[in-house]
Formats: structure tokens, C-alpha cells, sequence
């Protein structure tokens, strides 16, 4: 079965003037900004000291999981898919979208051992940034942004291997999804925080799409991955 | 509702709207002409910008700790009913083929279109509005169809082929932790794949969407006469809501549902002798009544922003809650006669099961008549009471239970406390408020019922010892094809599709157990085939039970069992012991379309797939569940060749990721 996707071939990868501008007049609320995200200090496998919030976090778009170096199994599959969403997305990489991996293992991972484990799975990439830093900051992070509401999952650490949070600082937008899903649809997710669309820009992509239906149906005879 | 409180709302309401026109002027300054918004405001033909509701946006509380819902004074606001929808003519006129030059979603063409030409139409616009769920509460930011939660109910007629124009008005940008994209399921229609809200199917902010409801029985290509299909395949009690993928939790828990019954002359909209009737309690709002049952935890009222916020995180699953919500108010109270009423009760979730039973002012059990299980009357109609054997009235997410209350049983002046056994008691305030009723702790009351007279509309008979009969179980396609839940260390109970004669098919891919894909089919089907499908818990019991929505079709369940010995990799027949059903699960009693599987359950049915085409679901509907995507697409297929084409694509992919194949040669067909 053919796999290319109706999202990945609509260009969402491409940075656009337009679509980048705040929209002016759609009211929101503001990022709570430290007040849940903590400014705390932290390490990047760079060896670099930055400021959680003020340095990653603000007016930004980011994707943020949970790793950490020695993990097997979950962790693996889950960077090597993030590495795929990078490479989609890579024009829009350390500009105006950023990869944050952050370890749930402090103790064990200092920015050494992040390197290298950046470095084995080819996510040594501009843009993407692994932490590391003071376990009770990170868990507190890891607490405030990444708790799940069941006390099974919760304390069950594979269970956050496999998520990765979605937040548009800018327009205060929070989405998660499981990183383990197909790349069409981290991609999909990943472009709902993006900044809002206008109209037009709503309108066209819909006309692509029923385009698309359209040609899956003449050469199928019904829809098959529009 | 009391005096005072009314007012205050209506203060509210006029300072909303102040704050709409005032952003209105304030965009209108700051954007001058040169914005990409501009045109936008000069098209827009109502008042509303694009994008934009009018309703201030909400702030919502402190993540942690986990806020406590302010208190609440028990059975203070009557139950409200939902205002049924207004059937409207569209402008622009709906089409077969998507309207895109027009604003509509793009989808494929309507099936069946000239032979169901809608009739009747609606339109339900989906947008931000403001909810009071208690009247010590001030209103809560939602979102809901009109911008009313619950949504108006659509009230049906089989034979009356409709269509819903469902327009998407949710603000552009949002502070709440809704996703401003949607797509609409009619739970549980027998509808054609474009209209019928594939999670995969969402449109944006601005956007409509109609969705084609035929309001035929299933069976339509066997059946003739009118209404066409098999009347013994009608279904009265449904609900829509929004399906978005992975956000379907957040956008029902801001109110993205309401009721949708559809009559015919079983069930008609009256009580009088007409023929074919069963007479049971008919009239909307008065003797007959939805009730739409919803779990919510408020944040502290913020008098400074006129708002009871609901609780959430925003980018998690729903929280846990400690309200409950019957048609959008807190611990409601219902006036009712010494006669019979039907009750249509909907869980709507969005996590958790109710397990209800009634109870009078004694404390002691009374009776409730379930007559109709998602939706369908039953063959025979049973009794939850404590002497039937049957002493509780299980409602899992997105199910519906219909039950008969007859309240000339009591007396006038005596009330009677729906009872909720087994989700933490809501807290009400401190101190606890006493038991209202012996055994009956004032947080476990879902709603009261006030018995205030004797009977002004006369009383409908006694209900039938058999109410309907109902169309042979489908034929079995043996070996079954099972759907199971396995615990996957990183993919906590990973849903995936087996077949039971092919045993490497049980093994776990942890690599390849792959969650949702909208454009991934894990399992086609021929129209108009019948087939036995397994769905089976293989986690262990007392681990989440998982209630398992199929789309389009109902099913027949033809046993329940347990497994003796675990195994992650299914359960051997021998294993297998075989559980005793209520009679509104059981397939010779009762049609189904929410399978509940608790650890180390399996259910076998049989269904039979007519009539449409195109991409179907199979989900946990715990909404979390499903938005962690424990959900298969599934698609039907219109002839032979295509079955043998798709099976062996989907055999081809499976193989490709390290995978048993699905499909033996002999299921190629
Ligand atoms: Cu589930």
C-alpha cells in the first residue's frame, strides 16, 4: 500500500511568513509561563546552562519528551521516530520549532552520556537540545508538565517514554501525542500548536484535500489514504 | 432556579458580551486595513469575526495540587431538558459531492443520496458559549453545539431521511484545553463512512461539514417496503459528539455532545394506541427524557472573571472527577406524577462507567424496567432490582441504558435517589451533608426524583412481556477474528487485531504494535458478510476494563467468558469459562454496540456489515483510551475483488513490519 500521506505532501514543513505573524485580535490567555513551567537551571548536552522557561521555552514552539540514556525498548523506537519528525520538519527546526529531550534519570545521564546517546541515534541535530539538571527540578518538570492522572501509569517511567508534549508559548496551545504513532500523525499534531491559520490558508488546504480524495478515487474507486 | 441567582447570570451574560465587542473595536483599531484578518471582517456576514466566539476565554486553575470542586447545595436546580433542534432550511443548499467552493469539509461523495434525499435539515453550529452546571456556581466556559451543553437533541422519524450541517465556530486560538478541530460521530447511526465521523475525518474553524443520516434500518438492500431496511434493526436512543482523534476526551468534557432519538411506530413520539406501538412513556421532556450523565471536576470560583472554570490539565487526559452531571446540572431534581416515565440514560463519560440503581425514601432498592440497551428495545424487557438478580445497572462510556421508572409506587410528597455504587462519591460540601435516605450517601446521588402528584397525563399500560422481536443472530464466519488489549511495557494495553487460526498472530510486537493510523486499515470487510468477531481483555482482572465501541453496525453477543489462566498471548479455549450475561447484554435478548471487557474477559459476537461502505472504527470509548489511540480502523469494501486486494495488502504490510500474516488463503476470498 502506498504511504505517502496527504499531510506530507502539503509542504507543512516550510516556514511561511504569513503563518508564522501572530494573528492580531484573536484573544487568549497568556502562557502562565514559570509559574508552571519553573525557570529552573538546567544542563544541555552541550555542556551549556539554560534557563527552562526564559532560554527554551518562551514564545516558542517546542516538542518535549521524557528519555533517558540506558533505556531499552521504549526509548530507541521513540527517538528514531522523533528523528523522522525532525527530518520532516527540519526547515522549521531551531527556528521556529525546538526539540527538547530531557531525562528522567538525572543521577545517571550527565551531558556526556546525553551526547553520546544523541549521537548513537542520530539526533545529534541544530535544534534539538537534551537535558539534564538538579533531579528535583527535572522532576518537578517532569511533574508539572508530563503527569498522568493514574497513579499506575504514573509511576510506571516506560509510560512517559512514550509521549511527547506539543506547547505553543506564544499562543499558550498544549497538546501531547504518542510518539509511537505514525509520522503523518505526530505530524498532523505537532501542526495543530501551530500559529493560527487565516481563512484562506484554511480554505485551500481543504481544497487540496478534497483534491486528493478525488484522485484516490479514480485511481482506486474509493478513498484510500486521503 | 431562584430569583437572585438569575440575575446575577444575566449580569454575567452582559459583561460577555461588552468583552466581545470590546475586542471587536480594539481588533478593528489595532488591525487597521493591512492585516491578512482584514478581508476576513469585511466578509464575515454575521457579527462574529472568524475565529472568534465573543466569549471571554477561560483561565484556568493551578495544575496542582488537583483543586476540590467548590460545594454545592444537593437538588436546588431542576433537571433541565434539552431544547430540541429547529429544523432549518441551509443556505448554501447541501450537495452530494462536498461543497468546497462553499466552506464544506472535504469528504467523499454521499452515499445513497438520491435514494435518502434529506428531508428534513439542521444546523448545529459548534462554539464556545457559557454553562451554569449549579446555581451555586457561576457559568463555565464550553464548548457545545448552539454553544449550549448539553447540545440540542435532535428528535428523528425512520423514513425521514435528514441531514445536520455541523459548522465549525470554535475560536481560532483557544486558552482551554480543547482542540478547535472536529469531527462529528452519531453513536450509534447506521451511517455511511463520510457522515460518519471518522476520527480522521476533522475540519477547521470555519468549515461545516453535513453529515448525511439516511434513517433507514440496516438492511436496506434486503429489505423493501417503508421505512426501508429491516424494522426489527431500529434503534431509538442515540448520541452525537465529537470524535477528533486524540482530543475526543477534551472536547466532550467541554461539551461537545447532545441527544438524538430517532422514532418509528415501536417507539412513535406519542403514547396513544397506534399500531405496531409498545406504548412505552413518549413525550419529550415530559414523560420521556434523556438523561446525560457526565463526570466533571470544577476549578474554585473566580468571582473576579464571573467564572466556575471546569478543571483540567491542559495537554493531559481528562482528570479525575468529583461531580457528577445529569443534562448539565449538578444533583438535579425532577418533578414527577404517580405514573410510569422513560428515562434515556446516556453516559457521556468521559472516563468512567455508572453503575446505577434506584432507590426510595426508605433506602430500600426499587425497581427500574430496562427496556432498551444502546439504544434498542430488548426482546423482553428485565428488571434491575435487588430481587432480579440483577441488582445494579452497569452504563459504560457512551452507552445507553432506557429504563422505565414507575413511580405509583409512592406516594405524593415521597422522593426517590438515583444511585451511583461504584465511582469515589462526589464531594457535595463540608460537612458532608446527611444521608438523604438510609444507605444512601448524599454523594453518591446522581439526581432526585420528587414525586409531586397523581397522574395528569394517563398512565401507558403495563409494558409488555415482550416488547419487540428481534432479526436472527448473524451467521457465524468461523474462525473468529479477535480484538485484543495486551499490556506492552511503553504501550500500555496496545489494541491490536488477531485471527484466531493463526496463533502467531497472539504474538507481541513491541515494535510493531502500532497505535492509530487514520490512514491505516488493520482489517477490511465484504458489504453485506456477516462475521464472528472475539474481543478479548488479555490484561490482567482488576486492570482497566475497556468498553468497545464498534461503528455502523450492532452486534449480537453470544458469550461472555473468562479467562482462568492469564496469557499475554490469548487465552486457550480450555481456559476459557463461560459467564452468565444480563439480559440487556445477552445476544438473544439484545442488540449491542458497547462491548465492556474487564481484565481477562472476552466477549464473542457476530455482526452482520451492510449497506454502506468506506472506513469504520473499532475503539475503547474511555475517552482517554481512546485518544492514547486504542483504536483500529477497519474498512468495509463493496465487491470480492477489492476484499482480496485490501486483505492481502493488509497481509503485505504485516509481514513487511515482522508480522504474522492476517488473512489465510482460504480468507482471501
Ligand atoms: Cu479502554
Amino acid at each position: 500500500m502506498k504511504r505517502r500521506n496527504f499531510f506530507t505532501s502539503l509542504g507543512s514543513d516550510k516556514p511561511s511568513g504569513a503563518l508564522r505573524a501572530p494573528v492580531q485580535g484573536v484573544p487568549h490567555v497568556a502562557s502562565p509561563g514559570p509559574a508552571i513551567f519553573t525557570n529552573a537551571l538546567l544542563r544541555t548536552h552541550e555542556n551549556k546552562e539554560v534557563r527552562f522557561y526564559d532560554d527554551l521555552i518562551r514564545g516558542k514552539q517546542v516538542l518535549i519528551n521524557l528519555m533517558y540514556a540506558t533505556c531499552e525498548g521504549t526509548c530507541p523506537i521513540v527517538t528514531s521516530n522523533l528523528v523522522k519528525v525532525y527530518e520532516t520538519l527540519k526547515n522549521r527546526m531551531g527556528k521556529d520549532l525546538f526539540m527538547y529531550s530531557m531525562t528522567v534519570k538525572p543521577e545517571d545521564d550527565d551531558p556526556t552520556a546525553l551526547k553520546d546517546y544523541a549521537e548513537m541515534h542520530g539526533a545529534l541535530l541544530p535544534g534539538w537540545t537534551f537535558l539534564t539538571g538538579d533531579p528535583y527540578d527535572l522532576e518537578t518538570i517532569r511533574y508539572r508538565l508530563f503527569r498522568m492522572d493514574h497513579i499506575l501509569i504514573d509511576t510506571d517511567i516506560y509510560s512517559h517514554t512514550s509521549f511527547l508534549l506539543i506547547i505553543n508559548d506564544a499562543t499558550n496551545r498544549w497538546l501531547h501525542v504518542d510518539p509511537q504513532a505514525s509520522l503523518s500523525t505526530v505530524l498532523k499534531k505537532i501542526s495543530w500548536a501551530d500559529p493560527p491559520k487565516t481563512r484562506e490558508q484554511i480554505m485551500e488546504e481543504n481544497r487540496k484535500l478534497q483534491e486528493q480524495i478525488d484522485k484516490e478515487r479514480k485511481k482506486y474507486g474509493y478513498r484510500m489514504n486521503a | 432556579m431562584s430569583k437572585p441567582q438569575g440575575r446575577k447570570k444575566k449580569e454575567i451574560r452582559k459583561k460577555e458580551g461588552e468583552v466581545s465587542r470590546r475586542s471587536v473595536l480594539k481588533m478593528g483599531a489595532a488591525a487597521g486595513a493591512a492585516t491578512v484578518l482584514s478581508p476576513i471582517i469585511l466578509t464575515s456576514k454575521k457579527s462574529s469575526v472568524f475565529g472568534q466566539t465573543g466569549v471571554a476565554e477561560p483561565v484556568l486553575c493551578a495544575p496542582t495540587p488537583v483543586p476540590q470542586s467548590p460545594p454545592h447545595t444537593p437538588f436546588v436546580d431542576d433537571l433541565p431538558v434539552p431544547f430540541p433542534a429547529v429544523p432549518q432550511f441551509l443556505s448554501p443548499a447541501p450537495t452530494k459531492n462536498a461543497n468546497i467552493a462553499g466552506g464544506e469539509a472535504a469528504r467523499d461523495p454521499h452515499q445513497r443520496w438520491e435514494e435518502f434525499n434529506p428531508s428534513v435539515t439542521y444546523q448545529l453550529e459548534a462554539r464556545a458559549g457559557t454553562h451554569q452546571f449549579h446555581r451555586d456556581y457561576l457559568p463555565t466556559y464550553i464548548w457545545g453545539f448552539n454553544g449550549k451543553y448539553p447540545g440540542p437533541t435532535i428528535l428523528n422519524a425512520y423514513g425521514v431521511p435528514s441531514l445536520v450541517r455541523f459548522k465549525n465556530s470554535l475560536p481560532l486560538t483557544t486558552s482551554s484545553f480543547g482542540t478547535n478541530k472536529t469531527t462529528i460521530h452519531l453513536h450509534n447511526g447506521h451511517t455511511a463512512s463520510e457522515s460518519d465521523g471518522f476520527a480522521g475525518d476533522f475540519f477547521d474553524t470555519g468549515l461545516f461539514k453535513d453529515n448525511h443520516y439516511a434513517n433507514a434500518y440496516a438492511g436496506i438492500d434486503d429489505f423493501g417496503g417503508f421505512p426501508k431496511g429491516d424494522p426489527r434493526e431500529a434503534q431509538h436512543t442515540m448520541w452525537y459528539h465529537d470524535h477528533l482523534m486524540a482530543e475526543t476526551a477534551n472536547n466532550n468534557y467541554l461539551g461537545m455532545n447532545g441527544a438524538y432519538f430517532l422514532y418509528d411506530q415501536t417507539s412513535p413520539p406519542w403514547e396513544f394506541n397506534t399500531p405496531g406501538s409498545v406504548r412505552l412513556p413518549a413525550f419529550y421532556g415530559l414523560t420521556d427524557f434523556p438523561l446525560i450523565l457526565a463526570q466533571k471536576r470544577f476549578c474554585a470560583t473566580d468571582t473576579a472573571n464571573g467564572r466556575t472554570e471546569a478543571f483540567q490539565v491542559i495537554g493531559a487526559a481528562a482528570p479525575s472527577t468529583d461531580k457528577f452531571t445529569v443534562n448539565g446540572k449538578i444533583q438535579p431534581k425532577l418533578s414527577v406524577r404517580r405514573r410510569k416515565y422513560r428515562f434515556r440514560i446516556i453516559n457521556t463519560g468521559v472516563v468512567l462507567p455508572f453503575t446505577l440503581s434506584l432507590h426510595g425514601p426508605d433506602g430500600a432498592q426499587k425497581p427500574m424496567t430496562v427496556v432498551s440497551s444502546d439504544g434498542n428495545l430488548l426482546h423482553e424487557p428485565a428488571d434491575c432490582s435487588a430481587t432480579s438478580g440483577f441488582p445494579l445497572l452497569e452504563v459504560h462510556v457512551a452507552s445507553r441504558m432506557d429504563v422505565v421508572i414507575d413511580f405509583s409506587q409512592f406516594s405524593v410528597g415521597q422522593s426517590v435517589y438515583l444511585k451511583e455504587n461504584t465511582q469515589t462519591p462526589q464531594f457535595v460540601s463540608t460537612p458532608t451533608p446527611p444521608d438523604p435516605a438510609p444507605g444512601v450517601p448524599i454523594g453518591t446521588v446522581v439526581m432526585r426524583f420528587d414525586v409531586v402528584g397523581n397522574a395528569i397525563i394517563p398512565d401507558t399500560p403495563p409494558i409488555p412481556d415482550t416488547l419487540v422481536e428481534l432479526p436472527p443472530i448473524p451467521a457465524a464466519s468461523n474462525p473468529p477474528f479477535e480484538w485484543g488489549f495486551r499490556f506492552i511495557p511503553g504501550r500500555p494495553n496496545a489494541f491490536r487485531v488477531s485471527h484466531s487460526a493463526i496463533p502467531e498472530n497472539n504474538q507481541n510486537h513491541v515494535d510493531t504494535d502500532l497505535p492509530f493510523d487514520p490512514f491505516r486499515a488493520d482489517h477490511a470487510v465484504l458489504k453485506g458478510s456477516t462475521e464472528e468477531w472475539i474481543i478479548r481483555n488479555d490484561t490482567l482482572a482488576g486492570n482497566w476494563l475497556h468498553p468497545v465501541h464498534i461503528h455502523l453496525e450492532e452486534g449480537r453477543v453470544i458469550e461472555r467468558a473468562v479467562c482462568t489462566v492469564p496469557s499475554a498471548t490469548g487465552c486457550l479455549p480450555a481456559n476459557r469459562t463461560v459467564q452468565a450475561m444480563p439480559p440487556w447484554e445477552d445476544g438473544n435478548n439484545a442488540r449491542r454496540d458497547v462491548y465492556p471487557v474487564a481484565g481477562q474477559q472476552s466477549l464473542k459476537i457476530r455482526l452482520a456489515f451492510r449497506d454502506f461502505v468506506g472506513r469504520y472504527l473499532i475503539h475503547c470509548h474511555n475517552m482517554n483510551h481512546e485518544d492514547a489511540f486504542m483504536m483500529v480502523r477497519w474498512d468495509v469494501v463493496e465487491t470480492a475483488a477489492e476484499l482480496r486486494r485490501r486483505r492481502e495488502e493488509i497481509n503485505a504490510d504485516r509481514i513487511a513490519r515482522g508480522e504474522a500474516p492476517l488473512y489465510r488463503k482460504e480468507d482471501l476470498g
